[in-house]
């Protein structure tokens, strides 16, 4: 009986080292992709494959003119594929991704610092926008590459038959707000249009990413620049001010101001400005390829944000180029970023062919006019927001915790009406210290 | 152990007799799917738990930093509460809805075939879809399915996803409603071992429905039963996709569960280290309430 055992468990032993070495010989031979080739870039962008579409058609016209070929990777789960790459020290060598990215994939390492002056052409691009770029250490981490910032979606058939203009302050909006909820704009009979849409759900930060442009304009910050280092300041009288205008007025205001469910909502569920039963949306200029189809591109106009007491800035954001660290490709590299931020680069990924998604937005090359370029004059609405009246989230700090507990903190606030907004907003600013104390940023 | 090998005159077997490496080679290939997808990344995981995570600038060793964390971080704390309601509630509630569809669709006609495929079809439909589906028929206003049902009872519509004091209970309908036809299924096998002249017999004895149930039914199905408390006792805690396509743990983190905040915690702030420790901390926990149950169950079958 034990010699029988001892066979069995030898048997095991010898199965399981076969399906280590099986397996280990499985996962050798898949790293061999394109990597080796010394002219050719392995570029990630996070596309679907409608967008990716587009991205095809750029790195064709770049390949054409350079010789330099790409094996381009549209990933969906951008971050997730990200981290499995980084845990094989062999990155992407080009990535285009959000902004908001930037202080979280550099200080994990992932990032090349780059010389604006080594990028030809970077001139075009502006200051502002290359001050976007600037991390933590005061080294540029990315290339500018396309930039949008929200306005307002307005339903303008909405307007013309209740007689009221586009709203041009908070008050307007809310006048207009509650004129769309109960005065049956549509002429259907029935109360079954809601004044604004918003995206109030805590999940991915959606909450503070829409109410960001509110807190601006209401004069808050979420955390503000200290000498060399952050600190939070959703603490601050303006904030407190701000939080409580949105609750009292927005989420526990007169019933439909919002669409019904915005507490739990998403950006993916919060389409009521498409299904035609709401009037108002503060959102990027991505949706309007969506709305053009429904509600119908004569049914709405695109319309700067109303300003609040301190004026009328909104949230900009978009998509940098990176460099994936220690690639060892740096020359090939700067030539396919110089010509994404090159007029034709960009010209190329602003135009849709075939109905496919555009990748820039507003460009950054600032020889280009986006409503020239499309010949839709709303972009120009959409240009003149970025220029002159948005801010973007600090982009040296990696802002996903920050941004996350602020919209844990806010949804809070927003779902129980009776709450003390002052004593949340302390906790939370409590809160987002700890952040920048885990960043080694708390001053 | 087991009392397998009593083969009479136990030979001596070659090293690679032929009877000592069949069975493995039967078993390589789910060994193989199991090792690759199951055990060598719960390794992993249990490993990264002390380390704080940082792929390509590499792991620092932490040892028990991330689990103190975890378990100090007072949202995690908040979870506890929503997931021991939320995975009990849901475990009952499907025993209990499951074992009244068993004695409903049990038999052997055609129709009753055809209403247990549709009752079953919850079990195979993506989770993703089934929350999408019950978020339309929980809309806030008279247009969501259930509010319009409501509104014919005179009734006002409900933001049941919207308010946090319902939020979690609607949570758990929808659980509930997943997971009772699966509980059905194998409660209908343990049905139809009932000797059917126990039956005959109570109603010779002229005994009410009750007692029929709680002294013929309920026996005979006790291993039935047994399958389907293990099975809650593994699945309730750690439920995730119900929430996470329902409400994504809002409003105001009222249905927040241990492993949204997990997830949370490893994807949007890129804390790997802290939400393995957080999932390490709820296999132990698992693991434990699994060994409980089963105890007490073989107890049960051994008296």
């Amino acid at each position: 009986m034990g010699d029988r055992r001892r066979s069995r468990r030898l048997a095991a032993a010898l199965t399981a080292a076969g399906l280590t070495f099986g397996t280990a010989a499985c996962g050798s031979g898949s790293d061999s992709a394109g990597s080796g080739d010394p002219n050719t870039l392995e570029v990630w962008t996070r596309s679907n494959p409608d967008s990716a579409a587009t991205y095809d058609r750029v790195f064709a016209a770049f390949t054409k003119k350079t010789g330099i070929k790409i094996d381009y990777q549209p990933v969906i789960n951008f971050d997730q594929q990200l981290q499995s790459r980084a845990s094989t020290k062999d990155l992407p060598d080009v990535m285009i991704n959000d902004t908001a990215l930037m202080g979280s994939y550099q200080s994990q390492g992932l990032l090349k610092p780059i010389d604006p002056d080594s990028i030809a052409g970077h001139a075009q691009i502006t200051a502002k926008s290359w001050a976007s770029t600037v991390g933590i250490d005061g080294r540029h981490y990315g290339i500018p590459y396309s930039r949008q910032a929200q306005t307002l979606m307005i339903r303008k058939d909405w307007l013309h038959k209740l007689g009221l203009p586009a709203p041009r302050t908070w008050a307007d909006m809310l006048k207009v707000a509650t004129a769309f909820a109960t005065e049956d704009p549509d002429g259907n009979g029935k109360a079954d249009t809601y004044g604004m849409v918003a995206p109030g759900s805590a999940q991915n930060g959606y909450v503070a990413w829409w109410g960001s442009s509110f807190l601006w304009q209401g004069g808050a910050q979420i955390i503000e620049k200290d000498g060399d280092g952050y600190r939070p300041a959703m603490d601050s009288a303006a904030a407190l001010r701000t939080v409580t205008w949105m609750k009292d007025n927005l989420f526990c205001g007169r019933k439909n101001v919002l669409q019904p469910g915005a507490i739990t909502a998403v950006t993916s569920t919060a389409t009521n400005f498409q299904d035609g039963n709401a009037g108002m949306y503060l959102t990027g200029p991505y949706n309007i390829t969506t709305f053009d189809a429904t509600p119908g591109k004569d049914k709405y106009e695109v319309v700067p944000a109303p300003a609040g007491p301190a004026g009328s800035d909104v949230l900009a954001d978009g998509e940098n180029v990176y460099f994936g660290a220690r690639t060892g490709k740096t020359e090939q590299e700067q030539a396919l970023a110089a010509f994404l931020v090159s007029a034709e680069g960009q010209k190329i990924a602003m135009t849709s062919v075939d109905g496919h998604q555009p990748v820039v937005r507003i460009p950054t090359n600032a020889t280009l006019d986006a409503a020239k370029v499309r010949d839709d004059a709303r972009w120009s609405v959409v240009q003149k927001a970025y220029e002159d009246t948005s801010r973007q989230f600090p982009n040296a700090p990696d802002f996903a915790p920050i941004k996350q507990d602020t919209a844990d903190s806010l949804n809070a606030i927003f779902t129980y009406c009776g709450s003390d907004v002052s004593s949340s907003l302390k906790e939370l600013n409590d809160t987002l210290a700890g952040d920048l104390k885990d960043q080694d940023l708390l001053k | 152990m087991t009392a397998t090998v009593t083969a009479p005159g136990a030979r001596r077997i070659r090293v690679f007799g032929k009877k000592a490496v069949l069975p493995w080679v039967f078993l390589a290939p789910g060994l193989l799917l199991a090792l690759v997808f199951k055990f060598v990344p719960m390794a992993k995981g249990i490993w990264l738990s002390f380390f704080d995570v940082r792929p390509f600038l590499g792991d620092k060793w932490v040892g028990l930093d991330n689990y103190t964390r975890v378990l100090t971080d007072h949202r995690f704390q908040d979870a506890i509460g929503h997931t021991l309601l939320l995975g009990i509630g849901m475990s009952l509630g499907g025993i209990v809805v499951g074992f009244a569809l068993a004695l409903l669709l049990e038999g052997q006609a055609r129709s009753l075939k055809i209403v247990r495929t549709a009752v079953f079809l919850p079990v195979v439909t993506a989770t993703a879809v089934v929350g999408e589906m019950w978020r339309l028929l929980y809309y806030p206003t008279s247009d969501g399915l259930i509010n319009q049902g409501l509104g014919f009872l005179g009734l006002g519509p409900t933001p049941f996803l919207d308010n946090p004091d319902t939020a979690l209970w609607a949570t758990m309908v929808m659980s509930v409603w997943m997971l009772a036809p699966y509980n059905m299924v194998i409660i209908l096998a343990g049905l139809a071992g009932v000797d059917r002249t126990l039956y005959e017999a109570a109603a010779m004895d002229g005994v009410s429905l009750w007692q029929r149930l709680r002294h013929v039914t309920l026996p005979a199905i006790r291993p039935a039963l047994g399958i389907v408390l293990t099975l809650a006792a593994i699945r309730g805690l750690r439920v995730f996709t119900e929430v996470y396509v329902l409400t994504g743990g809002g409003p105001a983190g009222s249905t927040e569960v241990w492993m949204t905040r997990a997830y949370t915690l490893g994807f949007t702030r890129n804390d790997i280290g802290g939400a393995s420790a957080a999932s390490v901390v709820l296999l132990c926990v698992t693991l434990l309430l699994t060994v409980t149950v089963n105890h007490f169950r073989k107890r049960g079958d051994a008296r």
